[in-house]
């Protein structure tokens, strides 16, 4: 069936299968391949999009179900060459090893604190639960979202 | 000299950073190709048997199926060297998971669909499979190698003797399960096979046949097995793999989907073809660490001298390929001992093979061992560190090599000291409400292997200077750290470095294995920036190009190479539900030389978090019919999420050894996750008394220590 | 991994929605946000003809006051419950249990009525919808029905709503000023309950003067610890008292075994998670 999603700002009318997930429209149709697939049953998180600015795992919802909806996507946050501060805490914080996990993360970091503009530690790690790291940086992202609140956090360097 | 003062010790954001938070970082999958076709495996549902048909009438009659591969139209290939990777040769079984065939389609859709439509009859064979783990049985064979290199059955000295007249012996049976590595990034591969090439390409040594996107620990592997496989040189068949989405061991060899995806492509000259596996594909076919049981005594004198090491360890072994996890490593190299004993059994089950799981062996053998080492500190009512300390060997015990550096004792004291290491004479008495705390203390080792020379070209081109070399990120920063490193060693500042690497068209370069990379590529670039300077001078012409290989001081093979560490844990443990939780893990390390303190903390930190992970969670469950993994996906598999780790820290030594080439630097990749269950399971004794010696510890086997234990906690060892 | 063919309809209203049941009975799953759906989809342990996404219908959306209840309209999402001023007045266990589900992304897809449909015993809405006396609004060709959620959870993954019937609704009486807590039991955060206790208690000068508690994944159905609840009024809401009358909440329980645990085992943490939900609903 024909549907129209504005994905990254632009508006995108296509016709697609209704058993076609939202991840490989953006994927396979779109080319937006930032947004990946991890785990096949929802629990990774990887393929974390915002629809209609909350976070959703894109593996879990059908194309059709985002049919005169917004999607914005890890490669729609930035402004030409300029980060998110979400973006850029994790680049500053070594908040990613493989990078694999990395687009999920920020978005769900980015609806958190779209939502919560200042978590506590604890609110962020139980917030970011639905995302797994496998190399794991679990830590270093913790700081990155700390950090992207304007919260202090340290900059993951030597410790000894 | 001062770490701080060097570029390649600062500590620097990683270079591929920028593209990785944009998601413009291309995975194999990732990779945009004109029109590619998506190619669907399809496994074999027994364990083992003929196959005596295939129907691929259904799925062939798809519209958009291009083509559905099995061993009757398969090219015909040499024989790999890796068993696994004769697949669709034979219409035979050897494990549940098994390729037998692939469906390959213009959308993902249609090959999935077309996969289920096709139907494989099998003859069950005359008995068996063979896939129940059972130390009893009458197949179980002692081994007389492990991994082709380690003794399978090795004795120093009086072993029983000492162990009968011991003023100290403990014993203890120990168990680990298998584990599957579960990188986010499935095993991922896109195949082209060149079809405008006449026939002269085919004696071209230079012209591309075979174009692959893969996602590996190396480019040389695939390029390798691909090559002689389909008769070609290594030269005509490029890999490129910038990118890599976590490996943890599982991607450093080939597995059967790239074969199949390569012959899919063969048949199907000039469209690219992708394959990404599933999560239950990936447990079925890219290997695990196996399970092991494990035996280990020690014996010791009045002062705590270890004064025999005996460890038993019994595994399965697929015979597909037998793989066996050199498990009893440590207790030849850890302590000084005058007896040791080592000795594998291994039972041949029609399973798919294990393969390297970060830290192959040492993890595994290290729970038991260093687990071994507290009850036999508490045997003695000594302190766990201080009995350490009393048996550090001055040599490598095994080969009387001295040790080209060994800070054991700084990790403990140091670590001890900065984690705030306070145990229990008698354990059980620190609570909070139902939660009854504790600490504990594990070391931990990993060898520095040699894995044979890489090479390095520096070239000077636009202003710059480009190092490439095959090597591969598969997440530990190994784009940053070699650019650093080349920066440091031409003397320029880093921004006029670029690394070029995860590609063949590049000098060949060892996989990311072992923990090896920084230190083995490392030692290449450093060689290959001083040639360059030799040759160029510091005013080099445009196009300036120069090469060289890895290279380690004269007299290597006579010093023992070995990373360090210790390993410090707090726990809590629930007396009511039997619920650990790690409140605090410090690790504090001997990797000689860190050279970029932001990505080796975070190698670290990560070794930490997936022993944790392994220790509370991990286990991977076989059906007792097939032998294949059950839970064979994220939710069944359960890995530690953000809420699962709290307080992780880690510091080290930071001393270059300068045993280890150019660089000084040990291999971190790996010493971080060795210890931690046994440092995590010796808390749990000192809190509660109780002694865990299987993994994971999950709150079931927690009440049933305590049941089995009596109602006041047991400080005895069994 | 995908699902397989399936036709796609999203009707604009309820009667819409009943007719296309109607018409393709057995052959039809409801998709509300499709959190619980879509797995089963992609898993293939379900192919439907057809799928009836019922999100885009107005009138079941919403969260509104009806009389002594708070009714949840089969539209609402688990982000809507948690963001309802009515909800965190009214119906504190709901909110807390909530809290518990999955993790961020699946509660701002997923809703309370698709799970009370999906009646997964191990999903963590059911016991406190139990617990707290809610009634079941189900549509059908011959009108509307209600239900008590006594009555819906008929079995595993089975509720009284027939085929050809929707869940539009679920209406929960106030508990305002009743404290509450759900304790859920997990090995790993984001996880399914291994078991999940709901617990509801109204306090009056340090006793316990009325409780409601429901079981998560203690059987096939959520269950109702009707005599722990019996147990505890007239107790002084103290960790031993609320222990004692807890200690038993397993039995005549039948809960599943599996790889996480036990019959046994879940039987014995229940006593223990029963009396943690109790004390930290009472306040203590």
């Amino acid at each position: 069936m024909n549907i129209t999603v504005k994905v990254d700002g632009t508006s995108y009318t296509d016709e697609v299968e209704p058993r076609t997930l939202l991840v490989y429209y953006l994927r396979e149709t779109l080319g937006k391949t930032g947004t990946v697939v991890g785990c096949d049953t929802s629990n990774c998180g990887a393929c974390t999009v915002l629809l209609d600015g909350r976070s959703v795992k894109s593996c879990n919802v059908l194309a059709v179900q985002a049919d005169g909806h917004e999607v914005t996507t890890i490669e729609g946050l930035a402004d030409g060459e300029t980060l998110t501060p979400v973006q850029e805490a994790f680049r500053e914080c070594h908040a990613l090893q493989c990078g694999f996990c990395t687009p999920g993360m920020i978005m769900q970091a980015t609806d958190l604190l779209a939502t919560n503009p200042s978590p506590t530690e604890d609110e962020v790690r139980v917030g970011m639960e639905g995302n797994l790291c496998r190399c794991t940086g679990y830590h270093n992202i913790v700081k990155a979202v700390l950090q992207a609140s304007g919260q202090p956090a340290s900059s993951g360097g030597e410790q000894a | 000299m001062s770490d701080a003062a060097t570029e390649q010790g600062r500590d620097r954001a990683r270079v591929d950073a920028p593209l990785k938070v944009s998601g413009l970082a291309p995975y194999a999958y990732e990779h945009e190709l004109e029109d590619p076709l998506f190619l669907v495996p399809v496994l074999s549902t027994v364990a083992t048997g003929a196959i005596t048909g295939i129907d691929a009438e259904a799925a062939r009659a798809v519209p958009g199926v291009a083509l559905v591969l099995t061993h009757e139209n398969a090219p015909r290939l040499a024989l790999p060297t890796i068993p696994t990777l004769a697949v669709l040769r034979k219409p035979r079984v050897r494990y549940r998971g098994e390729i037998v065939a692939a469906v390959v389609a213009d959308s993902l859709e249609t090959a999935r669909y077309a996969a289920s439509l096709v139907r494989v009859d099998y003859a069950a064979p005359p008995s068996g499979p063979d896939v129940r783990l059972d130390p009893e049985d009458p197949g179980v064979r002692p081994l007389r190698r492990v991994m082709g290199v380690y003794p399978g059955q090795h004795t120093v000295g009086d072993v029983d003797g000492e162990l009968a007249g011991a003023a100290y012996r403990v014993e203890g049976h120990y168990a680990t399960p298998v584990n599957h590595h579960n990188p986010i990034e499935p095993h991922s591969m896109v195949a082209l096979w060149h079809a405008d090439l006449g026939p002269l390409a085919t004696v071209q040594p230079r012209s591309t046949r075979l174009t692959v996107w893969d996602s590996n620990q190396g480019v040389v592997a695939p390029q390798g097995v691909l090559a002689g496989a389909f008769g070609l040189l290594p030269t005509q068949v490029e890999v490129i793999s910038p990118y890599v989405g976590g490996s943890f061991g599982t991607k450093g060899m080939p597995h059967p989907h790239v074969m199949v995806t390569a012959m899919a492509a063969r048949k199907l000259p000039g469209r690219a073809v992708k394959v990404a596996l599933t999560r239950p594909q990936m447990f079925a076919g890219t290997g695990y660490r196996p399970e092991t049981r494990q035996r280990v005594a020690l014996a010791a004198d009045e002062q705590g001298r270890l004064r025999a090491v005996d460890h038993e360890v019994f595994a399965p072994v697929s015979r597909v390929i037998p793989w066996v996890d050199p498990t009893a490593g440590p207790s030849l190299s850890m302590y000084a001992s005058p007896t040791r004993r080592v000795s594998y059994r291994a039972q041949h089950l029609d399973i798919g093979p294990g393969t390297f799981m970060r830290a192959p062996g040492e993890y595994t053998g290290m729970f038991a061992l260093e687990t071994a080492m507290d009850e036999l500190a508490r045997e003695m009512g000594m302190d766990p560190v201080e009995l350490r300390l009393r048996n550090e060997p001055e040599a490598d015990p095994e080969s009387g090599r001295p040790w080209s550096s060994r800070h054991v004792a700084t990790c403990l004291t140091e670590g001890a000291r900065i984690f705030g290491l306070e145990q229990q004479q008698q354990p059980g008495g620190r609570r909070e409400g139902e939660w009854l705390l504790g600490m504990g203390v594990a070391s931990a080792s990993f060898p520095q292997m040699g894995m044979g020379p890489s090479l390095a070209r520096i070239t000077f081109t636009g202003g710059r200077y480009v190092v490439s070399m095959q090597a591969s990120d598969i997440g530990t920063g190994a784009w940053t750290v070699l650019a650093q490193i080349a920066a440091q060693a031409l003397d320029v500042p880093q921004d006029q470095v670029e690394a070029r690497i995860g590609t063949t068209d590049a000098p060949y370069a060892i996989i990311a294995g072992g923990s090896t990379g920084t230190f083995g590529w490392g030692s290449a670039v450093v060689e290959a920036a001083q040639a360059f300077r030799a040759e160029h001078g510091s005013d080099p012409a445009e196009g300036a190009t120069t090469r060289a290989r890895t290279r380690m001081p004269q007299g290597v093979r006579g010093v023992r190479r070995m990373a360090f560490g210790a390993h410090f844990a707090e726990v809590a443990v629930s007396e009511v539900s039997g619920e650990v939780r790690v409140r605090r893990l410090y690790g504090h390390f001997d990797g000689g030389r860190i050279m970029n303190p932001r990505t080796a903390r975070s190698q670290l930190v990560g070794g930490m978090t997936m022993g944790l992970s392994g220790a509370l969670f991990e286990e991977s469950y076989r059906d007792p019919r097939f032998g294949h993994v059950v839970n064979a996906d994220l939710a069944g598999y359960h890995v530690a999420a953000h809420a699962d780790v709290v307080d992780i820290e880690v510091g080290w030594v930071g001393e270059p050894d300068p045993w280890m080439g150019a660089t000084g630097a040990k291999g971190i990749g790996e010493v971080g996750i060795v210890g931690v269950p046994a440092a995590i399971g010796n808390a749990i004794f000192d809190a509660t008394g109780l002694r865990l010696r299987e993994l994971p510890f999950t709150p079931v086997k927690v009440l049933e220590a305590w049941e089995s234990s009596g109602p006041a906690p047991a400080a005895t060892v069994r | 991994m995908i699902p397989p063919e399936f036709d796609y309809a999203a009707p604009g209203t309820v009667s819409e929605a009943l007719a296309l049941l109607a018409e393709h009975g057995d052959e039809a799953k409801v998709l509300a946000g499709g959190q619980s759906l879509l797995p089963v989809l992609r898993m293939r342990l379900n192919a439907p003809g057809i799928v009836i996404d019922i999100s885009r219908i107005e009138e079941i959306k919403g969260i509104t006051e009806s009389g002594d209840a708070v009714r949840i309209g089969a539209g609402a999402t688990y982000q809507d419950v948690l963001d309802s001023a009515l909800v965190s007045e009214h119906l504190g266990l709901l909110h807390k249990a909530l809290t518990e589900v999955a993790d961020a992304q699946i509660r701002h897809r997923g809703t309370v009525c698709g799970a009370l449909v999906h009646a997964d015993p191990a999903g963590d809405v059911g016991a406190p919808v139990l617990a707290l006396d809610a009634r079941m609004v189900i549509q059908g060709p011959d009108g509307e029905r209600t239900v008590d959620a006594s009555d819906f959870f008929v079995d595993l993954f089975e509720t009284a709503v027939g085929e050809d019937e929707l869940l539009t609704a679920v209406e929960i009486p106030k508990h305002t000023g009743w404290g509450a807590h759900y304790e859920k039991f997990v090995r790993v955060s984001h996880q399914w309950a291994i078991i999940g206790i709901a617990a509801a208690v109204r306090v009056e000068g340090g006793t316990i003067a009325e409780a409601k508690v429901g079981l998560t994944n203690m059987g096939s159905t959520p269950l109702r610890a009707t005599s722990v609840e019996q147990a505890l009024v007239g107790k002084e809401a103290t960790e031993d008292a609320v222990a004692e009358a807890c200690a038993q909440v397993g039995e005549g329980t039948d809960p599943p075994s599996d790889l996480n645990g036990q019959a046994d085992y879940r039987k014995h943490v229940a006593g223990v998670l029963t009396r943690r939900a109790v004390v930290a609903a009472a306040g203590g």
